[in-house]
C-alpha cells in the first residue's frame, strides 16, 4: 500500500511539488488509472446504509456503480481515463501479501465478536476490511469499459509500474492513484483524489516527481532509495528508523549501501538477508509490457449493450444509465481546448525575490486602514 | 522603494476590471521601466499580459526590481474606494510585505491610504515568441464585445475567420446558428472606428466564447481593438491604454480531436 510517509515527506522538503486544482482544469488530458485501487475504493466507499449495492441474485455491483459514474464524471470534463489493471504480483510481494491475509483473518475474527455483541458501527468498520477484490469483480468492469469505449491496459505485473510506463512514454499526462509508489516507479506527475465522488468536493492534488527530487536534491536513485528506507511492499525497513530519521540518513550517505556501512548497529538492527537491491530493481526496471505497443483508443459508447449489461439482472435504472451514455457520446463529438503551455514555453522561474515573510503566505488578507486629512 | 503616482486613477480601477474575470492572484512585477504583469487563468487556456510604462505615470520611482503578489479581488474591493477622479499612488518599501495604495481627491482635501498584505506566488512565466501573424484585424472594441455578447448565446465556442473580403464570426449551437461579418472601412473619418484587416494567408479558428468575453471586460481601456491570428497559434486580443501602454489577452484555439479525424 504505498510508501510510508512519503506524503509528508514531500510536504515537508518540497512543497511546491504539490499543486491543488480542480477537475475541470484538467480537460483535454489523458490519465492513467490503476483499476485494482479503484475497483477495492468503490467496493468500500459505495454503499448505501453499510451494505454493499447488490443484484437481483445477490451479486455485488458497488464496483459497476462506482466504474460507470466516475469514469462519466472524468469524461464530463473532458478527462480521457485509461484504466490499468493489476498482472501477477512479483514474488516480492509475498511477504505484503500474507500480512494482508492475516489482517483479513483477524477482521473476520473481530467481525464474529462484533455481530455477537451487536456493535453495528464495529461490524461495519470489520465488513470493509473484508472487502477483496476477485477476478469476478475485474472481469465485470473489463465488459463495462469496452461498453463504455473506455480504453483499458493489462498490466504484466503492477498496475502501477505500467501506469509510470505510460506517463514515461507520454503515452498520458499523468497516473492517477492514492498509492504513493508511482512516483517511485518514475510516474512524473501523479493526481490524487480524481476518483472521488463530486460530493466529497475534494480538489485534486497534483504531485510533480521533477520538483520533489529537486525540492529533496536527490537522483531517481537516492529517491528509490529513501522510499525503500520510508517502507514499501516489496521489503521490511530497519527496525526503529522512521521517516525523518531515513532522510537524514540518505541526506547524508546518499544511498543504502552506506547507510548500512555507517549504521549504529548497537542500536539498529539491519534485517537479515535484507533484500533492499531486489526491490530496488522492482522498481527501476518493473515487469511492463512496452507503452509505444499499447494503442489507446477511446471509441463510441455501446448504449443498448450498456443498458442490457447493467439493466437486466444488474438492477440498474435505465433512465440514468441512458443518461450516461448520452454523456459519454457528447464528449466524444467536438474539438478539445488547447492549452496555452503546449505553445508557448514555461521560462524557468528566476526569482526567488518576493517580499513576502512565511506568515503572510498564501493567506489573503487585507488589512484596511482608513486616514482622512483635512 | 517603489513609487508610482497615476494622475489619472480611473485608469487603474479599468485596468483591474479587464484583469479580475479570469485572475485570482497575479505578480505585478516592477523594474525602473515600468510595471509589468503576466500570468494565466487557472486552467492555462488564456493569458493576460499588461505592460504599463514608467514614462505614463506622473511620477515613478523604482530602486530595485520587485515582483508583488497581489490577491486581484482584495486589489479590487480596495480600488472600489477609489472615486474615478482621484489621484492613485502605489507604494512599496523594498522587501516589505504588504503594499499601500494612496488615493488623493483632485482638491486635495481628501487622502484616504490602504495598506494590503502581499503573497508569496510562485507563477510560471511563458516565453512569447514574436510571431508574424498571417492575419490582424483592427476593429472598435466596443463592436467586438458586442459580438462576443451576442455570439455566446448560440454556442460555447465561435469560429473566426478572415479572409481577404473581410472577417466572419460565427457560431453554432442547439437554438441555430449566427454569423457576423464585418467587411474592411472603405472610408476612414475616425481611425478608431475603422474595421482594418492586413492578410497574408487566409485564416480560420474556433475559441470558447467564455474566455473572448472576459476580454471584453478590457473595452473601456480603449477605443479600438486588435486581433492576430496565425493559424494553430493562440490568438492575441489587444487593447493599447492611452500614452502608457497595453494589454494583451492569449487565447488557445480549439483543436479537433485527433482520433476523430
Amino acid at each position: 500500500m504505498g510508501i510510508k510517509g512519503l506524503t509528508q515527506v514531500i510536504g515537508d522538503t518540497a512543497p511546491t511539488a504539490i499543486k491543488e486544482n480542480e477537475i475541470k482544469n484538467y480537460f483535454g488530458r489523458k490519465v492513467a488509472i490503476d483499476a485494482s485501487m479503484s475497483i477495492y475504493q468503490f467496493l468500500i466507499a459505495v454503499r448505501s446504509e453499510g451494505a454493499m449495492l447488490t443484484s437481483a441474485d445477490g451479486e455485488t455491483t458497488s464496483h459497476l456503480m462506482g466504474i460507470f459514474y466516475r469514469t462519466i464524471r472524468m469524461v464530463d470534463n473532458g478527462i480521457k481515463p485509461v484504466y490499468v489493471f493489476d498482472g501477477k504480483p512479483p514474488d516480492m510481494k509475498g511477504g505484503e501479501l500474507t500480512k494482508r491475509a492475516e489482517k483479513r483473518e483477524e477482521a473476520s475474527k473481530q467481525l464474529v465478536l462484533a455481530t455477537d455483541a451487536g456493535d453495528a458501527v464495529e461490524m461495519e468498520k470489520m465488513n470493509k476490511r473484508l472487502v477483496k477484490v476477485n477476478k469476478g469483480h475485474t472481469d465485470e468492469c473489463k465488459q463495462l469499459l469496452t461498453l463504455m469505449g473506455i480504453p483499458y491496459v493489462e498490466a504484466p505485473c503492477e498496475a502501477e509500474a505500467q501506469c509510470a510506463a505510460l506517463v514515461k512514454a507520454g503515452k498520458v499526462y499523468a497516473t492517477a492513484t492514492e498509492d504513493m509508489d508511482s512516483l517511485t516507479f518514475g510516474s512524473n506527475v501523479l493526481l490524487r483524489y480524481l476518483t472521488y465522488s463530486e460530493a466529497k468536493k475534494m480538489p485534486i492534488k497534483e504531485f510533480h516527481l521533477d520538483k520533489i527530487l529537486d525540492g529533496l536534491s536527490y537522483t531517481m536513485d537516492e529517491f528509490i532509495d529513501l522510499c525503500i528506507m520510508l517502507g514499501c511492499d516489496y521489503c521490511d525497513t530497519i527496525k526503529g528508523i522512521g521517516a525523518k530519521r531515513a532522510k537524514e540518513l540518505i541526506d547524508k550517505h546518499r544511498c543504502i549501501e552506506k547507510v548500512i556501512e555507517n549504521l549504529d548497529t548497537k542500536k539498529y538492527t539491519v534485517p537479515e538477508n535484507w533484500p533492499y537491491q531486489e526491490a530496488r530493481r522492482l522498481f527501476k526496471t518493473p515487469d511492463v509490457a512496452d507503452a509505444e505497443t499499447l494503442d489507446l483508443k477511446w471509441t463510441q459508447p455501446d448504449e443498448e449493450g450498456l443498458v442490457k449489461f447493467m439493466c437486466g439482472d444488474k438492477n440498474f435504472n435505465e433512465e440514468r444509465i441512458r443518461s450516461g451514455a448520452k454523456k459519454l457520446c457528447k464528449a466524444k463529438t467536438g474539438q478539445t481546448q488547447g492549452r496555452l503551455d503546449s505553445f508557448f514555453k514555461v521560462l524557468p522561474s528566476s526569482k526567488p525575490s518576493t517580499p513576502s515573510t512565511p506568515a503572510s503566505k498564501r493567506k489573503v488578507g487585507c488589512i484596511i486602514y482608513l486616514f482622512l486629512y483635512f | 522603494m517603489f513609487e508610482a503616482r497615476l494622475l489619472q486613477g480611473s485608469l487603474l480601477k479599468k485596468v483591474m476590471e479587464a484583469l479580475k474575470d479570469l485572475l485570482n492572484e497575479a505578480a505585478w512585477d516592477c523594474s525602473d521601466a515600468g510595471i509589468q504583469l503576466q500570468a494565466m487563468d487557472n486552467s492555462h487556456v488564456s493569458l493576460v499580459s499588461l505592460n504599463l510604462r514608467a514614462e505614463g505615470f506622473d511620477k515613478y520611482r523604482c530602486d530595485r526590481n520587485l515582483s508583488m503578489g497581489m490577491n486581484l479581488g482584495s486589489m479590487s474591493k480596495i480600488l472600489k474606494c477609489a472615486s474615478n477622479e482621484d489621484i492613485i499612488t502605489i507604494k512599496a518599501q523594498d522587501n516589505a510585505d504588504t503594499v499601500t495604495f494612496v488615493f488623493e481627491s483632485p482638491e486635495q482635501d481628501k487622502v484616504s491610504d490602504y495598506e494590503m498584505k502581499l503573497m508569496n506566488l510562485d507563477q510560471e512565466h511563458l516565453g512569447i515568441p514574436e510571431t508574424d501573424y498571417a492575419c490582424t484585424i483592427r476593429l472598435p472594441s466596443s463592436e467586438f464585445a458586442r459580438i462576443c455578447r451576442d455570439l455566446s448565446q448560440f454556442g460555447e465556442s465561435m469560429v473566426i475567420s478572415c479572409t481577404k473580403e473581410g472577417v466572419r464570426f460565427s457560431a453554432t449551437g442547439d437554438i441555430g446558428t449566427g454569423n457576423i461579418k464585418l467587411a474592411q472601412s472603405a472610408k476612414v473619418d475616425k481611425e478608431e472606428e475603422a474595421v482594418v484587416i492586413e492578410m497574408q494567408e487566409p485564416v480560420s479558428l474556433t475559441f470558447a466564447c467564455r474566455y473572448l468575453n472576459s476580454f471584453t471586460k478590457a473595452t473601456s481601456l480603449s477605443k479600438s481593438v486588435q486581433l492576430s491570428m496565425s493559424p494553430e497559434v493562440p490568438l492575441v486580443v489587444e487593447y493599447k491604454i492611452e500614452d502608457i501602454g497595453h494589454v494583451r489577452y492569449y487565447l488557445a484555439p480549439k483543436i479537433e480531436d485527433e482520433e476523430a479525424a
